[in-house]
């Protein structure tokens, strides 16, 4: 009791880390399973809290496991197939348990990869979502396991998209468009005037995973901004935030559904797949993650969604990069984010690839 | 590991480190505490351990000698001319060794800086000067002075404590109301490092990333705001955390910072600010120079050496040497003009130092003098520092993003609020609050340190 009154503090961190860690403990193989921690370096407790950042709360292991991924993937958006590398086509979209999940299709094996058919009425004569090239190969375990992400498309829907012929517009063109991005977007939005014509649906650390979800500060969901406006263009960058997350087939399946949604709500709409930004050389080469050569493949991956009548793809580092490919040192400070005044770079090649 | 501010230091080095220094003996304690030190530096790095001990074994021969040289009932000249000479020696060989590293890690490569060696080497010159004043009255003990310069809550960072602050292991006090209250500095620390200091240093990146040349005036400013209270929460905070340990190892509590941005001038500052390192300086340089009880125009020269010196030691860019120098300018104007009259109005004073230490923190950030250029050009825009692409709302968007860590920061540099928590340290709901704070940090560290795509958002 002395002990008690003597030190509480102390004795208050003992007893809710023993808790926690016996929280971990009866987790590890079920809700916490994915989560990943080094012995040698931190507790097993610290589970609990990677697990918190997920949206994976101790109350849940109450509840049975299926039953808690559900809950965790409707919170976070998060459907992450990253725990089985190459795991067959990547045509599966889940079924969302969202409202408009009775609008959609349920997740019927397909026979063209990555195709999800829509009910929406489409008057280009091929009809949408079609003709979309299949991956070359799967991506390995190996490649999965080192975080690579694979090249399973060549350079087959780059050769495409590159044969449409892009007009320069002036600013007026982007009246209606609205731009989804990260924190790279969030450059474009402030440090151009971009953001007088266009709509900027964007946030730090965005990601595929979580973009539909995603409630964007003071403005709420791309849901809710296609319901309240008719865009003409829809221009998209994402993809560097998960650029450590699944493998190229995981990503592309999901910006596959994504895409085809952001369709299925503004039928009209020209759909603008921005290709990833590339980060510097000095990061490129000294990161096992981010780095240009799983940028360009997952690029390579989403220019296939391009048909040229709908979608289309365009890669501003055609422009902020040097000779050997890479993100422009004296372009960026972090070696990642373009500097303000360089934006504009990317508002000028905008300009110049305008859709008629 | 060497980070206070890391699971793999609070979950790992330190549980196993305490069980067994508890369990042992008081005389075996500062044995373990050695043995543990010296774990702690070599995991954080295995090569210069042997320059720590090498230096050590050296320090210690040669305080021995001279201390031999002062025993006995009557000091002869000749002793003191010997004593004098060892001191001078000794001295030198370890201020060669720090320029001789420093240079090394700036010229040649940077990983050849070892490990806390401006702390380490500072510790040694203070113990030879100790020793030779008299002020160490026992003869120094091998393990003792090992232990003194390696102690590993201030091997790495500081704060650079005198021998004589440090009792020996049979001598320090120990119960669990001491370690309570050590534990108690380590978690505010912690709390400060990670929950303040490490969300500003993400603005400070965001300047950066953006460009100074595009931050409008009022961002610029908040940006040199927001760097002075990271540098203060990042130093303060480790310094708790350092001081916090010692307090549970049955230490004294060393203080390093006390309140510095409540002062009313920026020699008060720093008399507020790293006190330890100033208190060095003022004790083995500047007093031995002849202080301030000399002529106008040594006093001058006293307190530029000392303030180039400062900033030498701070880092290898000439921006430091800048940054010295504005400080001591700064000083010797108010110790020679208008010093006493501004501490003495109240208001007047804080604005001053709230106005120029931020400024001055500037010049310590940007090593590009360029960049320093433009950043400056940004703060004062009419003296022709026109901005490129700047986006005049991003203040309002950092505000939101950032104001909370302001107001926390800024409530924790009113004295009266730290002081009160304090005083209050047993009450149930600081407790709590502490207890949160650690629980918080843990959980940050856990999403940044365990998986590295979470913690690098774009």
């Amino acid at each position: 009791m002395k002990f008690i009154k003597q030190s509480p503090l102390f004795l208050l961190l003992l007893v809710s880390g023993f808790l926690l860690t016996l929280i971990a403990i009866v987790g590890k193989d079920n809700i916490y399973d994915e989560q990943e921690y080094d012995p040698l370096k931190a507790p097993l407790l610290s589970v609990v809290f990677t697990g918190i950042n997920e949206n994976l709360y101790p109350w849940q292991l109450l509840q049975s496991k299926e039953e808690t991924e559900v809950m965790a993937e409707i919170e976070s958006g998060a459907e992450d197939e990253s725990n089985e590398p190459a795991a067959g086509s990547p045509e599966v979209t889940k079924a969302e348990p969202s409202p408009e999940a009775s609008l959609k299709p349920s997740a019927a094996p397909s026979s063209s990869p990555a195709a999800v058919p829509t009910n929406a009425p489409d008057p280009t004569p091929v009809p949408y979502g079609e003709e979309r090239p299949a991956p070359l190969r799967e991506s390995t375990e190996e490649e999965y396991l080192n975080h690579i992400s694979a090249d399973i498309y060549g350079d087959v829907g780059i050769l495409k998209a590159a044969t449409y012929d892009f007009v320069t517009v002036d600013e007026s063109y982007f009246d209606d468009a609205l731009f989804i991005g990260d924190s790279r977007t969030v450059g474009l939005r402030d440090y151009t005037d971009l953001s007088e014509h266009a709509d900027f649906y964007c946030e730090t650390s965005l990601t595929i995973y979580k973009v539909m979800e995603e409630n964007f500060k003071g403005l709420g969901t791309i849901e809710e901004a296609l319901g309240a406006k008719d865009y003409g263009k829809i221009y998209i960058m994402v993809g560097i935030n998960e650029l450590g997350r699944g493998t190229t087939e995981d990503f592309m399946a999901k910006y596959t559904e994504v895409v085809d949604r952001l369709h299925e709500l503004e039928p009209e709409a020209k759909i603008i797949i921005q290709g990833i930004m590339r980060v510097s050389g000095e990061k490129s080469e000294s990161d096992a993650i981010f780095n240009n050569s799983n940028i360009n493949a997952r690029n390579r991956a989403i220019a296939t969604l391009a048909d040229n009548e709908t979608i289309f793809y365009i890669d501003v580092n055609e422009v902020v990069c040097d000779e050997e490919g890479n993100l422009n040192g004296d372009y960026t400070f972090d070696q990642i984010h373009l500097l303000g005044v360089y934006d504009d770079l990317w508002k000028q090649f905008l300009l110049s690839h305008g859709i008629e | 590991m060497v980070s206070f501010a890391g699971l793999t230091f609070i979950f790992r080095f330190l549980p196993i480190f305490l069980i067994i220094y508890y369990v042992v003996p008081s005389r075996y304690k500062d044995m373990v505490l050695l043995f543990g030190s010296y774990i702690f530096y070599a995991v954080g790095d295995p090569y210069f351990i042997v320059l720590l001990i090498f230096l050590t074994l050296l320090n210690y021969f040669v305080g021995k000698k001279m201390k031999g040289l002062a025993e006995g009932f009557e000091i002869h000249d000749w002793q003191k001319i010997k004593q004098k000479k060892l001191l001078i020696a000794i001295v030198a060989m370890d201020i060669c060794v720090l320029v001789l590293f420093k240079g090394l890690s700036t010229f040649v490569d940077n990983s050849l800086l070892p490990l806390g060696i401006s702390f380490y080497l500072f510790k040694m010159i203070s113990y030879q000067a100790d020793l030779y004043r008299g002020e160490i009255w026992e003869k120094p003990d091998f393990k003792e002075t090992a232990l003194y310069f390696s102690l590993f809550p201030q091997v790495v960072s500081g704060p650079i404590m005198r021998y004589n602050e440090g009792e020996c292991g049979e001598k320090r006090s120990y119960s669990p109301e001491q370690f309570e209250d050590g534990l108690k500095y380590f978690a505010a620390g912690l709390g400060m490092k990670v929950l303040l200091a490490d969300k500003l240093a993400i603005l400070w990146n965001d300047l950066q990333m953006i460009g100074f040349r595009s931050i409008s005036t009022p961002l610029a400013w908040l940006g040199a705001a927001g760097y002075s209270l990271q540098l203060y929460f990042d130093f303060w905070g480790y310094s708790l955390m350092s001081s916090g340990l010692l307090v549970m190892l049955g230490f004294d509590f060393i203080e390093n910072f006390h309140h510095p941005y409540a002062s009313r001038s920026i020699g008060e500052f720093y008399r507020r600010w790293h006190m330890t390192l100033g208190s060095f300086f003022r004790d083995y340089v500047y007093i031995p120079m002849g202080g301030s009880r000399c002529r106008r125009s040594r006093l001058v020269f006293n307190l530029a050496v000392v303030w180039v010196l400062t900033g030498i030691w701070h880092g290898n860019g000439f921006n430091f040497v800048l940054w010295g120098l504005i400080l001591g300018i700064l000083i010797i104007l108010e110790k020679l003009f208008y010093g006493k009259k501004l501490s003495s109005i109240p208001v007047l004073g804080n604005l001053y130092v709230l106005l120029l230490i931020p400024l001055s923190w500037v010049v310590f950030a940007i090593t590009d003098l360029k960049q320093l250029g433009i950043y400056f050009g940004r703060l004062f825009p009419f003296i022709g520092g026109a901005g490129v692409a700047v986006n005049a709302q991003d203040i309002v968007k950092y505000l939101q993003d950032y104001g909370i860590f302001f107001a926390a920061g800024i409530l924790l540099c009113i004295p009266a609020v730290f002081d009160f928590l304090e005083k209050h340290r047993k009450n149930p709901l600081v407790i709590l609050l502490l207890f949160i704070v650690f629980w918080c940090c843990v959980y940050f560290l856990s999403c940044s340190e365990g998986n590295p795509f979470m913690y690098l958002k774009f």
